[in-house]
């Protein structure tokens, strides 16, 4: 608990913290907008003629349910980037700094640093969650009666919600074992950043061109995808025509984030300082 | 802290026992062994590159030997139960965050060594540190980085101090309250352990040395016996307008006489008083007389000559 405490003053007493959240802030709002006007666009905009095969589609997202998750989960995509980019300076910044010297003498017990670390960082992501969820209710609720759809709380809305905070909490363990795998902070960030956007954007291109071509059962392979993964995990309604299921996706990302947390440990264990 | 708490085995001894530290090309430690005692500053001194970094790092659990032991009053350092209750450590003037303030510093390894945070602001009083101690890492000056470095190690009022060239970019009035600071702790019965390349300082400040070169043990002890084995004994300096007849009754009195580009006789085998009479006897007039001790640095490059450089 001493070292979680240390931890989390290691974030608190600099600037991290909320150059992050600056950051975010916008990105969040931007994100809102364009929830506002897809939303506004599925309830009472004249979508044309939809092919037959997206009809299934549109009419999940239609649904109020799903409106509100997506609502209340708004500014994921951005959100999960940051609490990934905080979890890889956790680590990476004692390097950086030269701080890992003092760190581990203080404690030698390099596991129970790493621990404290991973548990420190997810508490931080889920801090970030509840802020960002506090702001969605609000936000959420204020767009669903402009567009003239009744706010609601259903066992659907919140589980998504729910997720939505599991997501912050594997993201952020994500980046810590980022952080210990590349202990450069610039190469770390980046390749986190590489991979979070590029890494998701490459793959819904590949993936679907292959679907294309080889059927739909390719699509599943966007299982392997983190932040697709991530995403299908917390998409509020009952399984979209096409994709796997969302427990699979929830299952995909522990098991991303158990490995790199474990794996990072077991490497800051054996490494010499110096 | 109380003495309580220390188990009675823990006398604060540094114990380091054929210790090895094998790099993929260099053996960047060898087979050392060497003890430091409580009570003494020891300077543990060697060339750049002679290993003592990394024998450092190796008694601090940062490196793993490939071989052998070191222990800090009989135990390992990773084996320490509360470690900067008993062992501070000042490794790098440069490892703290830049944008952390001095006392966030502290308090923050305060938090994860379970020690009062109250420790941080007495720690930095203890090291003249206060009025910077809302400063940002990056505005400090490399002597305020060493003071804070000490005063993350005074945190727990350990028993053994383990410094690595804290005197490094020290201005003649920081190196002197470090002097001062580092042989009180020693008074105090503490162990104070310093590795330096800095001779004339560690003439002034250890009392025993350990040097070591090419990563092995060159010598051990306390720093006037290690000088007094030397083979250069003290040599006197005579400067004289007679220098020839001086020399001439010197060398009747089987002394050997060198002259340096000034003119100034160097005189090896007899001591200044056996010189004084002898030109006294020989009616030779006398501009100075003095004796000349072998310095730390003149037995530290006799000791590691050709054993230094680049492996």
């Amino acid at each position: 608990m001493n070292l979680v405490r240390s931890e989390l003053l290691k974030i608190r007493s600099t600037s991290i913290w909320w150059i992050l959240a600056l950051i975010y802030l916008p990105l969040w709002g931007i994100t809102l907008f364009f929830n506002y006007i897809q939303s506004d666009a599925l309830v009472n905009g004249d979508l044309g003629e939809v092919p037959a095969d997206q009809a299934d589609t549109f009419d999940a997202l239609k649904d109020p349910d799903a409106l509100a998750a997506n609502l209340f989960t708004n500014g994921q995509f951005f959100g999960l980037m940051m609490v990934m980019l905080l979890g890889i300076i956790v680590v990476t910044s004692e390097f950086f700094h030269q701080t890992v010297t003092t760190t581990f003498l203080t404690v030698p017990h390099r596991s129970a640093v790493m621990l404290a670390k991973l548990v420190a960082a997810a508490g931080l992501g889920v801090v970030f969650w509840l802020v960002t969820t506090a702001a969605n209710l609000l936000s959420g609720a204020a767009v669903l009666g402009a567009i003239g759809v009744d706010a609601r709380y259903t066992g659907a809305v919140w589980e998504a919600v729910g997720l939505n905070g599991l997501a912050y909490l594997l993201w952020a363990i994500l980046g810590v074992g980022l952080g210990v795998l590349i202990r450069s902070q610039i190469g770390a960030t980046v390749t986190g950043i590489l991979l979070y956007l590029g890494g998701s954007i490459g793959a819904v291109i590949l993936i679907s061109t292959l679907a294309g071509r080889f059927g739909d059962w390719i699509n599943n392979l966007q299982l392997l995808v983190p932040s697709l993964a991530s995403s299908l995990m917390v998409s509020g309604t009952d399984d979209l025509p096409g994709n796997p299921p969302q427990w699979a996706g929830a299952a995909v990302l522990i098991g991303y984030a158990l490995v790199a947390g474990v794996v990072g440990t077991l490497l800051v264990r054996k490494r010499d300082i110096s | 802290m109380s003495d309580g708490q220390r188990s009675p085995t823990d006398d604060g001894q540094i114990v380091v026992s054929g210790l090895t530290k094998q790099y993929r090309n260099v053996r960047a430690v060898d087979d050392l062994s060497f003890t430091v005692a409580p009570g003494r500053v020891t300077g543990f001194l060697g060339p750049n590159g002679a290993g003592k970094t990394t024998t450092l790092r190796m008694l601090l659990n940062l490196v793993t030997p490939t071989a052998g032991t070191a222990t800090i009053g009989g135990h390992r350092y990773a084996d320490l139960t509360d470690p900067l209750r008993h062992v501070g450590a000042v490794l790098e003037a440069s490892s703290a965050h830049k944008g952390r303030t001095g006392i966030n510093h502290l308090k923050v390894i305060c938090a994860a060594a379970g020690l009062p945070k109250e420790r941080a602001a007495e720690a930095l009083a203890l090291v003249g540190l206060t009025p910077a101690a809302k400063r940002k890492f990056k505005g400090y000056s490399l002597g305020m980085k060493q003071r804070l470095g000490i005063a993350a190690a005074m945190l727990g009022d350990p028993r053994v101090l383990i410094l690595d060239e804290p005197a490094n970019g020290l201005d003649p009035e920081g190196i002197r309250w470090m002097r001062g600071f580092l042989k009180n702790l020693a008074h105090e019965g503490r162990t104070v352990l310093v590795s330096s390349h800095l001779l004339s300082e560690m003439q002034l400040l250890a009392d025993d040395v350990v040097i070591i070169a090419g990563g092995k043990l060159i010598r051990q002890g306390p720093v006037q016996e290690v000088m007094g084995s030397m083979t250069k004994g003290a040599r006197v300096r005579v400067r004289t307008p007679q220098a020839d007849q001086l020399t001439a009754a010197l060398r009747g009195a089987s002394a050997t006489v060198d002259v340096d580009e000034q003119g100034t006789l160097l005189v090896d085998g007899v001591d200044a008083p056996a010189v004084g009479r002898a030109a006294l006897a020989a009616g030779v007039e006398l501009h100075e007389l003095s004796t000349e001790r072998p310095d730390l640095e003149g037995v530290f490059l006799e000791l590691t000559a050709g054993k230094a450089g680049i492996r």
